[in-house]
């Protein structure tokens, strides 16, 4: 099994799970970190923000400028232009002529990278940032291959089921009460009635639909059984696997029937003009209902996916980090590892909060208590998992996740009765799969 | 004839002078310098890359695979056998109805009927048009809240009914977007071949009482033989090559696989292995079939 | 006699048929625009409207807002002058050189003429993908060469060279063939004059290449312009972005506000249009000249 993926589940699930509960007792002390930055870290530093609306590069403007009120260090934020073309383009991104620090989330994406040589070794950084950087965090920016650190973290936030609360009393509906998969049936059930679509979905781009897909695996399976699946450990032709499939299949005459015309933000639309009643997804756009109105985010809600093997319960959960990245290539290695360390340290990330940021921090300086309720229900759901999750394509090797599980699932949801022969072509595809270099 | 006259002159002249020989060979040397490294040895990498697993990062890294990509995309890439059967959807509807049409437009407006310049530009609208744009418009006409939407009875967001996604009909629904451009190109094309056709000739044909398709085809047509054989190149390598338009569509998503698209995932994303450098030869080989038919069209005078 | 009322019942048929043909073409032309007015409808009304009272609700009001946003917020003048920046250039150069081939392999007879001809050919229309990824390399390995990964990998000056190698066959098959129906009298009466190889090029033959030139310039701006693969995989800045690639970042951005969008996509689409309807006739010679062998 020379192409399995070398993951860090274990130490990652028991330690972050402290983390998110440990975050929330820290108070930040104020004090801005004062070590940031070696001497030679000086000279302009270019950023790409891994986004394109308009929040999100608020948000990375506020990072450079408040930077550069600090340092006096000049940052040129640009943004990444459309998300998936960017995380698709990473590889030659990185081999070409970087910004010296960009946005990046952690796990396989960054680890076969970093092996590449790629990506700026952060060890020193993220150890100048000491107790601000919760071991879990830590150990989850971790490349297994040769122990060291190549991303900061910033944010992390949970995937759950995202509603309104406001439609749901509109309907009559209890969301928070749900614990088993009936439950949850007459949920949508009950949406659908009323002329919203029950569960939303938006799988365009081919890895929207994977978050479901995992969850589910978990919720029948388990954590072990998901993470060997992805691993290559278990298999895809496995009736365990076959029966994950079948469930999610009872999810589809819910949906939106332009499932695959739409992409994560067509689904984030629905759920902001109120077309729908449930959403499973991460919550990073939340900040975009905020942006709409204050009245659109304080009416948001997320609760965990419901139980389906007692055995199990709900005690896994996807909630992937983001955080920062220096591209060794860039023109400024040292001042960008002294930008990114910024960002992650406490004044680069009330820096984000003050810009409107609504994200959960990995930091642990930053003032929990001041969480907003949406907030500080992202932390309980987190808390309420046992086992934390990158996300299935952040977990898996990407020559498989993108380019095999992706189309593999829409193919599923056009068809859900060709499970079979979907199954067996994707473990066909994994058994040929190169060795990982 | 060309060469000939050519020869003998420059025979009598004998040699160049050496500033001659500088200018020719500079002349001649750098657009072929640029052409062969920017293309054919790339080209030719590719072909070499397709043997081996490679993540396209380090040189170092590449290591001999032989036929392995090969057998991957024969035996365990179900995705191959869609794009196979996209793209060949995709030259049998140009080559028996959008490139049809495109000619039996052009015949009917050559025939200067009122308007005609109008009808013309018309047509030819939507080729000067980028790809991008194309898809751009196309959305606005077939997606949740398009027009087409609207005229299904499904104007409200939330009831949009799939039509990309469709897999009953989104085959139609892209060769028909395919088509809007082609069938333009196809009738400018043909319409500025008919131009140099004797217009006499058709008439005569008719008062000798040709049908209009026996006029078309035993006097129009070979004497369009030059047009035709653009024509038929251009939907080939139009059918093998088509990208863009998925790409704006569908993204890297592989909603709709096609060939093009299928290079393009595996060899420039994060995925990027040299399974796309297969697929790429796989096109190369397709589109090799149209490529030299073409060029011993056009160039059998000169090799005679 | 006979001849005559033949020729008339021959007339009266044509008219009728004609008249049915009219219509249909004009039927056809009209679903023909639908789409485009569709989209320039869609960019005149704002957003809000759609939303809240449906596609087919009566706009509150119609007005060029939305070109406004569009040239604030998304910094179309920027991109559409990227676009012109390489278009330009590219179609320049490859003029130039297609020209340079051209007169070299129909004025001089070397054995390797024919051969050249066919690779330059051949290349022009070989799937640009199976180019892409030794290229990529070879574009970061020369820019380390010369200290600079910038200088053709996310750079104008690479993507125009990427244009030139690849549009140059084209070029020079056109006008080799166009070369062919010059008179050698031309040719013959310069060499007898003494004329160097580069004055026989530049007085002689340049000056009667401008029909070919001048059409395939119309015809290689928009197709460089619309290009749209090379400026995805070669450029990373997006404030080097041309116009047509960076349309597919705005449609990320801005997929909520469709009519905004719209006006982008007129605003990008409005070059190539201005260009086909000044210089149309240009275009059809252009289209034909490569087909049309003389």
């Amino acid at each position: 099994m020379s192409n399995e993926v070398t993951e860090n589940g274990v130490s990652r699930r028991t330690v972050l799970k402290g983390a998110a509960l440990g975050g929330l007792g820290l108070v930040g002390g104020g004090t801005l970190l004062s070590s940031c930055g070696s001497d030679e870290a000086t000279g302009p530093v270019t950023f790409t923000a891994r986004t394109n609306d308009e929040t999100g590069l608020k948000i990375a403007q506020a990072l450079a400028d408040a930077y550069k009120a600090e340092t006096g260090i000049d940052v040129t934020m640009q943004g990444s232009g459309d998300t998936n073309a960017f995380q698709d383009g990473i590889s030659q991104y990185l081999q070409g002529t970087p910004d010296d620090v960009f946005q990046w989330m952690a796990g396989f994406r960054t680890n076969f990278r970093a092996d590449q040589g790629l990506l700026a070794d952060l060890s020193d950084n993220i150890s100048n940032l000491g107790d601000q950087m919760p071991e879990g965090f830590v150990s989850g920016a971790t490349n297994p291959s040769d122990g060291k650190q190549y991303i900061i973290p910033t944010t992390w936030y949970p995937w759950g089921l995202h509603y309104r609360k406001s439609t749901m009393i509109e309907l009559g509906l209890d969301p928070e009460n749900i614990q088993t998969w009936d439950d949850f049936m007459k949920l949508l059930e009950g949406t659908q009635k009323k002329g919203l679509i029950g569960y939303a979905m938006g799988d365009k781009g081919g890895w929207e639909a994977m978050g479901t897909f995992s969850i589910i695996n978990t919720r029948m399976n388990g954590y072990d059984y998901h993470i060997d699946l992805l691993n290559g450990r278990a298999k895809w032709t496995d009736q365990a696997t076959i029966d994950v499939f079948n469930q999610f299949a009872m999810l589809i005459p819910y949906m939106n029937k332009n499932f695959l015309d739409i992409s994560w933000d067509g689904m984030r639309d629905l759920l902001l003009q109120k077309k729908c009643g449930a959403m499973m997804m991460g919550s990073w756009w939340a900040n975009d209902f905020l942006a709409k109105s204050q009245e659109d985010y304080d009416d948001l809600w997320i609760v965990p996916f419901p139980e389906i093997n007692p055995e199990f319960g709900r005690d896994s959960i996807d909630a992937p980090v983001d955080g920062v990245s220096v591209a060794s290539n860039g023109s400024n290695v040292e001042g960008g590892k002294a930008f990114a360390e910024w960002i992650g340290s406490e004044a680069g990330m009330l820096a984000a909060q003050a810009a409107g940021d609504t994200s959960l921090y990995a930091n642990s300086r930053l003032d929990t208590s001041g969480y907003d309720a949406f907030n500080k229900q992202k932390l309980a759901v987190i808390g309420e998992a046992k086992n934390v999750m990158n996300f299935l394509d952040r977990d898996c090797r990407n020559d498989f996740a993108g380019t095999i599980v992706g189309p593999a699932i829409q193919n599923f949801l056009k068809a859900p009765k060709d499970v079979n022969k979907i199954v067996d072509g994707m473990q066909e595809a994994w058994d040929a799969l190169p060795p990982l270099e | 004839m060309t060469t000939t006259a050519a020869s003998t002159k420059t025979r009598r002249r004998r040699a160049f002078t050496r500033g001659d020989k500088f200018t020719l060979s500079m002349f001649l040397g750098v657009p072929t310098f640029l052409h062969v490294v920017w293309v054919w040895i790339p080209a030719i990498a590719t072909i070499g890359l397709s043997f081996t697993y490679w993540n396209g990062v380090s040189l170092s890294n590449i290591r001999w695979a032989g036929l392995a990509n090969y057998d991957t995309i024969f035996t365990a890439a179900p995705q191959f056998y869609d794009a196979l059967r996209n793209n060949t959807y995709w030259l049998l509807w140009f080559t028996f109805i959008a490139t049809p049409l495109g000619v039996l437009l052009a015949y009917q407006i050559d025939r200067k009927i009122r308007g005609s310049k109008i009808y013309e530009s018309v047509y030819y609208i939507p080729v000067v048009l980028s790809l991008a744009v194309i898809g751009i418009i196309w959305k606005f006409m077939l997606g949740p809240g398009g027009l087409v939407q609207a005229l299904l009875g499904y104007p409200e967001i939330e009831r949009a009914i799939p039509i990309f996604s469709n897999y009953d009909i989104n085959t139609y629904v892209i060769l028909g977007i395919a088509s809007w451009r082609h069938i333009g190109y196809i009738m400018l094309l043909y319409l500025a071949g008919l131009k140099s056709v004797d217009p006499s000739l058709r008439e005569a044909a008719a008062i000798d009482g040709a049908t209009e398709w026996q006029t078309f085809r035993k006097v129009v047509f070979p004497a369009m033989k030059p047009v035709n054989t653009i024509i038929i190149v251009i939907t080939v390598i139009e059918s093998l090559r088509a990208f863009d338009l998925i790409y704006i569509i569908y993204g890297t998503s592989t909603g709709w696989p096609i060939l093009g698209m299928l290079v393009f995932v595996n060899i420039y994303g994060q995925a990027a292995s040299m399974l796309g450098a297969a697929y790429a030869v796989i096109l190369f080989l397709l589109s090799i079939i149209p490529i030299v038919f073409y060029l011993r069209t056009v160039f059998k005078d000169d090799v005679a | 006699m006979s001849g005559i009322v033949q020729d008339k019942k021959y007339r009266d048929r044509q008219k009728r048929k004609d008249f049915f043909i009219t219509v249909f073409i004009a039927i056809f032309a009209f679903i023909w625009m639908v789409p485009l007015l569709w989209t320039f409808f869609t960019s005149l009304r704002p957003y809000s409207d759609v939303i809240q009272n449906g596609v087919f609700s009566k706009p509150s009001s119609i007005g060029i807002q939305n070109y406004i946003n569009a040239y604030d917020r998304m910094e179309i003048w920027e991109y559409l002058s990227n676009s012109f920046i390489v278009a330009i250039p590219a179609v320049v150069l490859t003029l130039f050189f297609g020209s340079l081939m051209a007169f070299v392999v129909t004025r001089y007879s070397f054995k390797f003429n024919l051969y050249l001809l066919l690779l330059f050919t051949a290349g022009n229309l070989l799937p640009v993908q199976l180019v892409y990824a030794p290229l990529f390399k070879m574009y970061i390995w020369i820019g380390e060469l010369f200290g600079n990964r910038n200088l053709l990998y996310d750079s104008f000056i690479g993507l125009i060279l990427v244009h030139v190698a690849l549009q140059m066959g084209f070029a020079t098959f056109v006008m080799s063939s166009y070369m062919k129906t010059i008179p050698k009298e031309i040719s013959e009466s310069a060499l007898l004059d003494g004329a160097s190889v580069f004055r026989h090029y530049w007085n002689v033959i340049l000056p009667l290449l401008r029909p070919p030139l001048a059409a395939l310039s119309v015809l290689m701006t928009t197709w460089i312009y619309n290009e749209f693969f090379w400026a995805i995989v070669l450029i990373k800045s997006d404030s080097k972005r041309p116009i047509t690639s960076a349309l597919g970042r705005l449609q990320g951005e801005f997929v909520t506000d469709f009519n905004l969008l719209a006006a982008g996509a007129i605003m990008a689409a409005l070059p190539t249009l201005i260009i086909f309807f000044i210089l149309k006739r240009q275009f059809v010679s252009g289209l034909t000249l490569g087909s049309t062998k003389g």
